[in-house]
C-alpha cells in the first residue's frame, strides 16, 4: 500500500485533536506521505496506529502529552450518584435498590442478561424515564446515547452535528468541526453528505456516539454504543472512552461483552442472583472482584 | 434564538428530503379542488381548504413522529421543550404558506368572482391551525397509522357535516368553510368574523395544548437532580 | 541479539547517529533510515525516526527545507546547524568515554 488516504486523514485528525497548529499538521502529513511514497510500506507498519504516532509527534514537538491515566479524586463529589433505584413494570419488579457512583475520570460498566433492565437503568440515570424509587444526582451536563433512534433518518451527519451543537451552545462551524474531529477518532474520516437512513448500521451507530460526546458533556451515558462496529472501530471506541475519562468525564457504558470489563473501574451486574430473594438485584462489584 | 432557528431549519431540511411528504403537501390538495370545480365551484374552494389543512397537518404529524425518537437526546443536549415545538411549528407555517400560494393563484385566476382577500385569509388560517393540530396529533398518538386514521376521520367529518351545525363548529378546520362562504357567496361580514375568530382560537388552543404535551413528555423526571459541575 | 535491549540502546543514541549523518550533508527521512540500516543499526521505522527529527529541529540542532526531487512528493530535507555540530562534537567525546567505561566493565566476561 503506497498511500492510504484514510490512515493519513485519521492522523491529521489526531494531530489536530492534540492541538497542533495547522501548519505543523501540514508539515507532518507531507513528510509522512513522502516517506510512505519512498518506502512503499503499509502506513500502520511504518508508523503504527495514527493515534500512537500523533502522540509521539506531539511529544517531540514539546507540548505535554495527554496523561496516561488521570488520577481519580474520590474525595471530590461524584459526577453521577444513583441510590436505591427501583423500577416496576406492573407487578414485575425490574430494578430493585440499584446503586451506582461514578467519579470524574471513571468508567462504569452495566452488565447483565437480556431484559434485566440495563437500558432502563441508563434511561433513569439520564432522567428520560421515571423511577419508582431512589434518586439520581448528576453534577454537570449529560450526554445520553440511546440504543438506536437518537438520530434523524433525513438529516446528514453534518446537519446532526449542527443540530446537537446548537443545543450545547456551539456555533455552526464549531459544531461541524467538533463532530468531524470525533468522527475521525472513530475511524470515520469523512462523513459523507447523505441522509442518516442511508448510512450503514455501524456508521450510524458512530454518529450516535459522536452526538453524545459533542460539546463535551460531563457525564456520558452510552447504551451498547458499539453495535455494528468493525474490529478497528471497536478498539478505537474503547480508546476514546479511556481518553474521555482521562479528560475528567464520568462514563457509564451498558455492555454485554465481558472481555472488555478490564477497562471499567466499576461493574454493576443487574442479572438477578439465584440466591437472593426474587427480584432483588443490583449487585455491585468493585474493580477486581467482578465475575469472569 | 439560535436553538429555535436551528430546529426550524432542520425541520425544513427534513421535509424537503421526504419525497412522500413533499408530494402530499404539493399535490394532495389539488384533486379536492378539481373534482368539484366544474359543477360546484364554491364547494371546490371549501374542499380545497380542507385538502390544504389535511396535507399540512399530515406533514406536521410526520414531523412530530420523526422527532419523537431524537427528542430526548435534543432535550439533554440543551434544548427546552418549547424550542422543539416552536421551531417545528415555525418551519411548518413557513412551508405551509409557500405551498398555499400557488393554490391561491389558481383560484384567483380560475374564479374571478370570489372575494380574493378573504380567500387569502382563510388559507393563512388553514396553515395556522393545521400545523399545531398535526404536531399535537403526532405528540399524542404514538403510531403513524393511528394518527393518520384519526386525521382521516377529522377531515371526513369536517367535509360531510353541515357547516351550520355544532358538530361542524367543533371541528378544527371549520374556519375555512365559514370564510369560504363569505368569499364565495358574498354573505355578510359576520361569516368572516366568526371564521377568523374560530381559526385564531383553534390555532391558539392547539398551540397551548402542544406546549403542555411537549413539556410533559420531555419533562425531567423528579428523581433526577442536576447540579453544576464541580 | 536481544531485540528489546538493542532498541533501548538505539533510543539513547539515535539522535546522535542522525546528527552525524547530517553532518556529512543534507538528507531526508527515508534516505536517513536507509543509511542507518546500511550502517548496521537495523530497520528504523518511520514512527521512530521522524519524532527524533522533529525533536532535533525543535531544539535547533538541525534545520529543514522542503525540496522537490526528480520523482514523488515534496520531501523535507534536513541539515545540521552550527549548534547541532557543536552538540555532536561534545556528545561524541562523552560517548567515547562512556562506551570505553562500559567496554572495560564487560571486557572481563568476554571469551
Amino acid at each position: 500500500m503506497i498511500d492510504d488516504p484514510d490512515w493519513l486523514d485519521v492522523l491529521a485528525g489526531e494531530l489536530r485533536l492534540r492541538g497542533l497548529p495547522e501548519d505543523q499538521v501540514t508539515r507532518v502529513l507531507g513528510e509522512t506521505r513522502a516517506h510512505l511514497w519512498d518506502a512503499g510500506e503499509d502506513p500502520a507498519r511504518a508508523f503504527g496506529t495514527p493515534s500512537a504516532y500523533a502522540a509521539a509527534v506531539h511529544e517531540s514537538l514539546g507540548t505535554p502529552p495527554i496523561p496516561a491515566r488521570r488520577k481519580v479524586v474520590r474525595a471530590e463529589a461524584p459526577r453521577l450518584q444513583a441510590t436505591g433505584i427501583g423500577k416496576r413494570h406492573g407487578r414485575h419488579r425490574l430494578l430493585h435498590d440499584v446503586d451506582l457512583t461514578v467519579h470524574a475520570g471513571e468508567v462504569a460498566a452495566i452488565v447483565g442478561a437480556n431484559g434485566c433492565g440495563k437500558s432502563t437503568f441508563l434511561r433513569i440515570c439520564a432522567g428520560v424515564e421515571r423511577a419508582h424509587a431512589g434518586r439520581v444526582v448528576v453534577r454537570g451536563s449529560i450526554g445520553y446515547c440511546p440504543q438506536g433512534g437518537g438520530t434523524s433518518d433525513f438529516l446528514t451527519p453534518d446537519e446532526h452535528f449542527v443540530l446537537v451543537g446548537a443545543g450545547r451552545g456551539l456555533g455552526r462551524d464549531r459544531s461541524r468541526g467538533a463532530g468531524r474531529a470525533l468522527a475521525e477518532h472513530l475511524w470515520w474520516p469523512r462523513p459523507a453528505p447523505i441522509a442518516a437512513a442511508r448510512l450503514s448500521g455501524g456508521t450510524r451507530q458512530k454518529l450516535e456516539v459522536i452526538l453524545t460526546a459533542l460539546g463535551d458533556p460531563d457525564v456520558l451515558l452510552l447504551d451498547e454504543p458499539y453495535q455494528g462496529f468493525d474490529r478497528d472501530s471497536y478498539m478505537y471506541f474503547w480508546d476514546r472512552v479511556r481518553e474521555w475519562a482521562n479528560e475528567g468525564r464520568a462514563i457509564v457504558v451498558v455492555t454485554h461483552l465481558l472481555d472488555r470489563l478490564e477497562r471499567a473501574d466499576t461493574v454493576v451486574d443487574l442479572t438477578p442472583s439465584p440466591h437472593a430473594a426474587p427480584g432483588v438485584r443490583g449487585r455491585h462489584h468493585p474493580k477486581g472482584t467482578q465475575p469472569r | 434564538m439560535r436553538r429555535l432557528s436551528t430546529i426550524a431549519e432542520m425541520t425544513g431540511r427534513e421535509i424537503l428530503r421526504r419525497r412522500a411528504v413533499l408530494f402530499l403537501l404539493l399535490l394532495f390538495p389539488l384533486p379536492f379542488y378539481l373534482l368539484q370545480r366544474a359543477e360546484h365551484p364554491g364547494q371546490a374552494i371549501r374542499f380545497l381548504f380542507v385538502g390544504l389543512s389535511w396535507a399540512i397537518s399530515g406533514s406536521a404529524m410526520f414531523v412530530a413522529h420523526s422527532g419523537r425518537a431524537i427528542d430526548p437526546r435534543l432535550r439533554l443536549s440543551g434544548y427546552r421543550a418549547h424550542h422543539l415545538w416552536m421551531g417545528r411549528m415555525s418551519a411548518l407555517w413557513l412551508i405551509g404558506t409557500v405551498v398555499t400560494l400557488p393554490y391561491l393563484a389558481l383560484v384567483v385566476v380560475d374564479q374571478p368572482r370570489v372575494r380574493h382577500g378573504a380567500l387569502a385569509v382563510a388559507m393563512v388560517l388553514c396553515v395556522a391551525v393545521a400545523a399545531p393540530f398535526g404536531l399535537l396529533l403526532g405528540a399524542v398518538v404514538s403510531r403513524e397509522f393511528e394518527g393518520t386514521l384519526l386525521l382521516l376521520v377529522t377531515v371526513g367529518i369536517q367535509m360531510v357535516a353541515d357547516p351550520a351545525t355544532t358538530t361542524a363548529r367543533l371541528m378544527p378546520f371549520w374556519s375555512g368553510r365559514e370564510i369560504g362562504t363569505y368569499a364565495i357567496d358574498h354573505t355578510d361580514t359576520g361569516f368572516l368574523v366568526r371564521g377568523v375568530a374560530h381559526g385564531l382560537a383553534c390555532a391558539l388552543l392547539f398551540s397551548l395544548a402542544l406546549a403542555v404535551v411537549s413539556a410533559l413528555r420531555l419533562r425531567r423526571r423528579r428523581h433526577l437532580r442536576t447540579l453544576p459541575a464541580n | 541479539m536481544n531485540a528489546e535491549r538493542h532498541s533501548q540502546w538505539l533510543r539513547g543514541v539515535l539522535d546522535l547517529c542522525v546528527l552525524s549523518l547530517l553532518a556529512d550533508g543534507e538528507s531526508y527521512g527515508y534516505r536517513l533510515a536507509q543509511a542507518l540500516e546500511a550502517a548496521g543499526l537495523g530497520t528504523i521505522r518511520g514512527g521512530t525516526l521522524y519524532p527524533v527529527l522533529l525533536r532535533l529541529e525543535r531544539d535547533g540542532l538541525i534545520s529543514s527545507r522542503w525540496g522537490v526531487g526528480d520523482a514523488g512528493p515534496a520531501r523535507k530535507y534536513y541539515r545540521s546547524t552550527p549548534l547541532g555540530e557543536g552538540e555532536l562534537r561534545a556528545a561524541a567525546d562523552e560517548w567515547s568515554v562512556f562506551a570505553a567505561r562500559v567496554g572495560t566493565m564487560l571486557e572481563g566476561v568476554r571469551q
